[in-house]
């Protein structure tokens, strides 16, 4: 097996009494997209800035190609970071900005002018190299923050929420930009952000947190999925939760016991009969008809509203016990169902839709 | 506990101490040591016209047994305190101005001269007064000339007052046009919209949002004022005995220095427990 | 302000209230100016003669000279301390977080909040008890103490304008923490650095009660005239409070103006396209 590129041991770091990152392990191979998503005040921050050298570990190894380095003062890291305000220099031109590292590793006149050249052209920021940073658009304000740490050559490349300072059709072609340079140049890329479509579409993996910790680590079909807890469940969006006992009914089904009566799954093979599950079904496998009788699993609920997003429509259901169910249908489902709010629907769903969360031996069901 | 190595966390310590260290040091030698000295030295006494470390007594209890000095020292509190809130009544108005009616651009010019004046040599101005307000100077001149008194107007608490005004006008203004500046317009506009009229507008909504600066306009005026001692000796003449005043006599008379000690203290007390009530009250909120 | 709102006085009320307070602010400096180029000797209304004959007097005045030697070498040394002491303090406070920061922030703003005679009567007890007292140093090390708050406040608002990032992205980038320093903040904090300065300056240059507690002999420009105050009628202040004012207020507008720049330049690029 190769050495990964970059490895948390048990990372921790409190500040007082607050714990902001308790025992992480993570591996992140050398090439890799990998990106850390949670809500804010998660750590995933936190944890970046200490791979950065920005903030001391109160506990743990960082091993950047199997060295320990956190004794590494920030400056001898080589562990450049693309911020989130990008903190260019505002008393700097772009070229100033871009050839600053190099200065500072004293990389020879012409060398640092030649790699300086090269980015700029690459990121295609040639013709502002002597602007002021303050008089360029949000778009090439975010290359010349690319291009200011990619000229340093790095093994990683760290990036705290890079693209949360534009609007949405410019983050958009960025993202773009940052997966195709990334494969480009076949480095490690590690990725914070708090978006769900960032993360689903840059990474080859996602870590999850929630209060300090790893919650999934995964592709992001895995965690879209099979989310393994409530949490995952509920930040990624979009599906709709079910608790109750685990059970098995004379005709041989399995199922939860939930309030909303039996609903049944396909494959419970590591669950115990008796315990408390948590049941998942994602908004897409989800039907509404007017009328029931439509499939195995049958809750009868009210429209409480519609939430139009682009060619799709989320419709948000309540059951009788007061259990929330989203569902997804495209435009023209809608119109042939032609329900108003407050009206009785029926959601259904096949029982192999349904997933039991934290058991990962369920087998995929894509 | 850091697992940083020791020499590291050594050289992250010494460039730390590098910024946080000069200024505490300072203070803590030719502030601090001062300020504890004169504690220190209330407790004193002096033996054969010798000062001697001491712990006595003797010159709180002397001090605090004058009746001249409890007169003077209410004299003092009660003409600082008008002073103090006259100056603040008299900058209202120019505070308003700048901070409603002149542009946001123009508000920095007029703060900035209305500042400039409390760095620049405040004696000479107080010279200037004298010249303005003593005997054959320019306002009883001009007062004689309308037919009124034409008598020196010093030594009165109008001198005074003036003498005070000059010194702590800057700071009224700046801390008024700053706490008026910050008001919510939006509140102010939600006011008129629920019907309020302007001066229910001033009285409900301005004056309640800049109160803490307002207030503290008046504390600072108060604090200056209480300590001056120039205005009152040469605008006031003298008739004012105010601490200050006696603390200076207490020094120049000869060895007193434990009862001034005394003296300076009581007066640091009383500014304290003042400033302390008065910023309790500034930024008290309503409801809990 | 919005047309809907209307003030509860007339317009021109507030702004002779505005005028009636620059009146009083400016007429005590304007009159010394005036009656430094009046030939007579009591300052009055009906000004016979311009002259500049007091002028000459001040410039041929040994004291007067000497006075202004030691207010140059105290206001330069103050300044020069006092400005230094003030960045270092604004630079711990904003880039590090320490056990007692609030303690030590306090303990800088209070000198301005103790009555000046106080400090000077502590002052002057502690240097005679060090043997320092009626030296120079004395009064340079205690105008420190004064000045100072000064130079930590503008300096320390100025960083607050810096977002912290800019200094830990030069170290990421390679930057020891002496290179983010020089080529980060310096370059930031420079107006506010050159307006302290100035500011301490001119807070030295104007002080009156310590030097004349502490000075002894040595005399400062505004001692001189705290004993002219104290005689006969001399029209000789006036020319000095004339150069004091041409010198601290021109100290203090260009501290403004520095200040003022620094600020919109700042403003300009927050706004961005």
């Amino acid at each position: 097996m190769t050495q990964p590129l970059l490895e948390l041991h048990n990372l921790n770091k409190s500040y007082g009494t607050f714990e902001a990152v308790k025992d992480i392990d993570l591996s992140v191979d050398a090439g890799e997209f990998l990106a850390i998503m949670g809500p804010s005040g998660c750590g995933k921050t936190t944890t970046l800035r200490m791979m950065a050298g920005l903030e001391d570990p109160t506990r743990g190894d960082i091993r950047l190609e199997g060295q320990q380095i956190n004794d590494l003062p920030v400056w001898q890291r080589e562990t450049p970071l693309v911020w989130q305000n990008l903190a260019l220099f505002p008393y700097m031109t772009v070229r100033e900005n871009v050839e600053f590292g190099l200065r500072m590793k004293k990389v020879p006149a012409p060398e640092r002018q030649r790699r300086c050249a090269e980015w700029l052209e690459r990121l295609g920021i040639a013709g502002f190299a002597d602007r002021n940073v303050a008089k360029l658009s949000g778009g090439q304000r975010q290359r010349v923050a690319l291009a200011r740490s990619l000229v340093l050559q790095p093994k990683v490349l760290l990036l705290d929420e890079p693209l949360s300072a534009l609007d949405a059709h410019m983050s958009i072609r960025m993202q773009g930009e940052l997966k195709r340079l990334q494969r480009e140049l076949g480095i490690t890329f590690v990725y914070v952000t708090h978006s769900h479509s960032e993360a689903f579409s840059l990474a080859d993996r996602v870590v999850i947190m929630n209060t300090g910790r790893i919650e999934q680590l995964g592709t992001p079909q895995d965690i879209f999925l099979r989310p393994r807890s409530r949490f995952v469940a509920q930040f990624v969006g979009g599906i709709s939760l079910f608790s109750g006992m685990l059970k098995t009914t004379k005709e041989g089904n399995i199922g939860i016991d939930s309030a909303d009566g039996l609903l049944q799954i396909a494959d419970p093979a590591s669950a115990q009969g008796g315990t408390r599950c948590d049941l998942a079904v994602r908004a897409d496998r989800i039907n509404v008809t007017t009328q029931p009788g439509w499939g195995t699993n049958e809750v009868p609920c009210v429209l409480m509203s519609e939430e139009f997003a682009g060619a799709v429509v989320n419709l948000h259901l309540e059951t009788a016990a007061g259990t929330g169910i989203v569902a997804q249908l495209q435009q023209r489902d809608l119109e042939r169902l032609s329900a108003r709010a407050g009206q009785q629907v029926y959601a259904s769903w096949h029982p192999e839709d349904g997933v039991l969360l934290g058991a990962p031996a369920l087998k995929a069901v894509a | 506990m850091s697992v940083l190595s020791a020499k590291l966390r050594l050289r992250r310590r010494g460039w730390f101490a590098l910024w946080a260290a000069p200024l505490p040091v300072w203070f803590a030698l030719f502030f601090l040591g001062p300020m504890l000295l004169l504690i220190a030295m209330s407790f004193w006494s002096v033996q054969n016209y010798r000062l001697t470390p001491d712990f006595s007594l003797s010159a709180w209890s002397y001090v605090l047994s004058l009746d001249f000095l409890w007169s003077s020292f209410w004299r003092s509190y009660g003409l600082s305190l008008l002073s103090a809130v006259l100056v603040s009544l008299l900058a209202f108005p120019a505070s308003y101005a700048m901070a409603f009616l002149i542009s946001p651009a123009r508000r920095l010019t007029f703060l900035g001269l209305a500042l400039a004046p409390f760095f620049t040599s405040y004696l000479v101005r107080i010279y200037s007064l004298q010249v303005f307000l003593g005997e054959g100077g320019v306002l009883p001149q001009m007062f004689h000339s309308i037919g009124l008194s034409g008598a020196s107007l010093l030594n009165s608490y109008t001198a005074l007052f003036l003498g005070h005004a000059t010194l702590t006008l800057p700071v009224v203004l700046v801390l008024q046009t700053l706490a008026l500046g910050n008001v919510d317009r939006t509140e102010m506009s939600a006011a008129v919209n629920l019907g309020a009229r302007p001066l229910q507008v001033l009285r409900h909504i301005i004056l309640p949002a800049a109160r803490p600066g307002l207030s503290l306009g008046v504390l600072f005026a108060f604090l200056l004022s209480y300590a001056e001692f120039v205005s009152a000796t040469y605008l006031g003449g003298g008739v004012f005995q105010t601490l200050p005043i006696l603390l200076t006599d207490l020094i120049r008379g000869g060895q007193q220095w434990p009862r001034a000690a005394v003296v300076s203290l009581l007066m640091m007390a009383v500014l304290l427990l003042t400033s302390l009530v008065t910023v309790a009250w500034a930024y008290r909120q309503k409801g809990n | 302000m919005n047309r809907h709102l209307k003030h509860a006085l007339p317009a021109w009320v507030w702004f002779t209230g505005l005028m009636l307070v620059f009146v009083i602010l400016y007429a005590p400096i304007l009159s010394a100016l005036v009656f430094s180029f009046s030939a007579d000797r009591f300052p009055s209304l009906d000004i016979t003669r311009f002259s500049t004959k007091w002028y000459a007097q001040v410039f041929a005045d040994a004291r007067v000279l000497e006075a202004l030697k030691n207010s140059l070498t105290i206001a330069l040394s103050t300044a020069l301390v006092a400005t230094t002491l003030g960045f270092a303090a604004a630079y711990a406070d904003f880039r590090f977080r320490f056990f007692g920061q609030r303690m030590v922030l306090a303990l800088a703003l209070l000198p301005p909040t103790v009555p000046i005679v106080v400090l000077s009567l502590a002052m002057l007890a502690f240097f005679s008890r060090i043997g320092l007292s009626g030296t120079v140093g004395s009064i340079i090390v205690a105008h420190v103490v004064v000045a100072t708050p000064f130079a930590m406040a503008i300096c320390r608002l100025r960083l607050e304008q810096m977002p912290p990032e800019y200094e830990t992205a030069a170290q990421n980038l390679g930057a020891t923490p002496g290179q983010a320093l020089r080529l980060i903040v310096l370059p930031h904090a420079a107006p506010a650095i050159g307006a302290a300065a100035l500011i301490t300056f001119a807070v030295s240059l104007d002080e009156y009660a310590i030097a004349w507690f502490v000075g002894g002999l040595e005399q400062t420009v505004p001692v001189t005239v705290l004993n002219t105050l104290q005689g006969q009628v001399d029209p000789t202040i006036h020319v000095i409070g004339t150069l004091a004012f041409a010198a601290t207020l021109s100290l203090v507008f260009a501290a403004q103006l520095l200040l003022l720049r620094s600020t919109k330049s700042h403003k300009n690029k927050e706004v961005s396209p």
